[in-house]
């Protein structure tokens, strides 16, 4: 399978700050690739840099066989963004929205309207397409971005945290449009918060922070290596010295959290004979999740944001 | 360049008509006010009727004005708030030609607001068929103080910093270019001031033209000295707005 984009060491500080410190990545033609990790871990820096908006300070990074140093334009042409602002131009309305963007992509008017109404369509926006962009809800514009991020057909789709803040119903919607974007074997470059949206269309994850890939694999691959199958959350309270030392005991892998202990199981054998230890205390058995896996790898910790 | 250059004309067709009252308002409030009203107390300038003087000094400034506001708040809010631009980039468009695009209807703009001035001046008796050869001074304008406009929009920090390049320099340029008093009259260190800057040129060049005043050398030096604001402010408002947006 082909390379779609290819990352070497590549580095950018932003006035002697080192906001990505040496990323190798390799994402292949079709496929779902997430990039996850907290804020200020670098993600977006990565991401403008794919996309242009940010020049690498050293090391080199190829998009769709072409170098981000020289040949952006070509690059931008083949590409669909859909950024973490919407960037939608609010002295027009969504369908003009579309044919401003085309006319951006020197589109031919007559096929770039056809295809502007074809994806609104799509987006079940087709009611809405005279309204003025300030004037549709918070899921209708992300639909509008995604729209416009699909109109001149890009080989390649960066989204850019594309469901921050929208209700459950038109997150649900989003992903199951993804999905069909997928069996397209469009090649998907996405960051999220989201734990299962990674889990649910990622192909691929890397968990980055402070700038460097700290591991990239499969959702379950990542689950297995860092967490196990199963997760017992333990309320330990006042007693966690007794649990924890109980647990070392036991050579099991633990994260603690406040009053709650996260105890992690590679098999269901190893968790039900961990559970007759277990007396006196509220818990919770839950599969593994990659939730699990990021705090552990990332941390537990708030941070200031970077 | 050209779509952005697009983008706009077609915002300013949906307030097409507000626009256009303004554009031919404004003028005719100035040219009663000052030209006839105020001007009938001056005794004559340059051997010019006040009104007369004074009118190629309200189409530079007018030309200056309007494509100066026009370039530097809603870029600002384009920038900022609407992020138009980010997203202009995530197309071919360079930042380079989104700026270009931005510069040259600016400068649009304030060719309107030129023509305004020169369609009130029917009623003033001061229409004159040399408007034609006026139109490349009053474009130069326009591109000179669009591609300010830009160069504060790269480097402000909020919308108090036009507060700043507005009452600290486009007004008093306004005042002292030879627009309302004759710059023959002032002391040496006003005239160098004023001869520092573009505008005075402008009103100059235009005056003589109007009047069948030119002389080669002068007006050629006034004509240069306008190119060279304007190539050297459109480089240097490029550079400002290419670090702004990639960096």
């Amino acid at each position: 399978m082909s390379i779609t984009l290819s990352a070497v060491n590549l580095k950018k500080n932003y006035n002697d700050v080192a906001a990505v410190r040496g990323i190798n990545l390799e994402i292949k033609q079709g496929e779902c690739f997430g990039i996850l990790g907290p804020n200020g871990a670098g993600k977006s820096t990565l991401l403008k840099m794919i996309y242009g908006q940010a020049i690498p300070t050293s090391g080199d990074l190829f998009v769709l066989g072409l170098n981000t140093r020289d040949q952006m334009t070509e690059i931008k042409a083949r590409i669909g963004v859909v950024p973490q602002d919407d960037g939608l131009d609010t002295d027009f309305s969504a369908l003009e929205n579309l044919k401003l963007f085309a006319t951006y992509f020197n589109m031919e008017k007559n096929s770039a309207e056809a295809r502007a109404e074809h994806l609104l369509h799509e987006m079940k926006l087709a009611d809405h397409q005279h309204m003025h962009v300030e004037a549709l809800s918070g899921g209708m514009k992300r639909r509008l971005v995604i729209a416009r991020s699909l109109l001149h057909e890009p080989q390649m789709l960066i989204l850019d945290e594309p469901t921050t803040g929208l209700d459950p119903q038109a997150r649900l919607w989003i992903w199951n449009y993804f999905e069909k974007l997928k069996v397209q074997k469009k090649t998907i470059i996405i960051t999220t918060h989201y734990m299962e949206e990674a889990e649910k269309l990622c192909d691929r994850i890397a968990i980055v922070d402070q700038g460097v890939v700290l591991d990239v694999g499969t959702g379950p691959e990542l689950i297995k290596k860092y967490i196990g199958t199963e997760v017992i959350e333990l309320e330990v309270e006042d007693q966690k010295n007794y649990w924890t030392s109980k647990i070392k005991n036991l050579d099991i892998e633990f994260q603690e959290f406040e009053s709650k202990l996260f105890v992690f199981f590679a098999s269901i054998d190893q968790r039900q004979n961990f559970l007759q230890h277990i007396q006196n205390a509220h818990y919770l058995i839950r599969a593994a999740n990659l939730n699990d896996v990021f705090l552990k790898v990332a941390g537990y910790q708030i941070r200031g944001e970077a | 360049m050209i779509q952005v250059w697009l983008r706009n004309f077609l915002f300013f067709k949906k307030t097409f008509l507000v626009s256009l009252f303004w554009t031919v308002f404004e003028p005719l409030m100035y040219l009663a006010a000052f030209g006839f009203g105020f001007g009938r107390y001056v005794p004559p300038i340059e051997g010019l009727p006040f009104i007369d003087f004074y009118f190629p000094g309200l189409l530079c400034s007018t030309a200056m004005m309007v494509c100066y506001f026009e370039s530097t708040y809603p870029n600002y809010t384009k920038l900022t708030h609407q992020k138009t631009f980010q997203t202009m980039l995530l197309t071919p468009l360079s930042a380079q030609q989104i700026l270009l695009g931005e510069i040259f209807w600016s400068a649009t703009k304030g060719m309107i607001g030129a023509l305004g001035v020169m369609l009130v001046s029917i009623m003033f008796g001061l229409f004159s068929l040399k408007f034609i050869f006026i139109l490349p001074v009053l474009f130069l304008i326009s591109l000179i103080f669009a591609a300010f406009g830009l160069m504060v929009v790269s480097i402000a920090k909020n919308y108090d910093s036009f507060v700043f390049s507005t009452s600290g320099f486009i007004i008093p340029l306004s005042l002292i270019s030879g627009t309302y008093f004759s710059l023959k009259d002032m002391p040496q260190l006003i005239q160098w001031l004023a001869y520092a800057f573009p505008l005075s040129h402008g009103v100059q060049l235009v005056r003589h033209i109007l009047h069948g005043q030119t002389d080669i050398v002068f007006d050629g030096i006034h004509l240069l000295v306008l190119i060279c604001y304007a190539t050297g402010l459109i480089f240097f408002a490029n550079k400002l707005f290419q670090r702004k947006m990639i960096n």
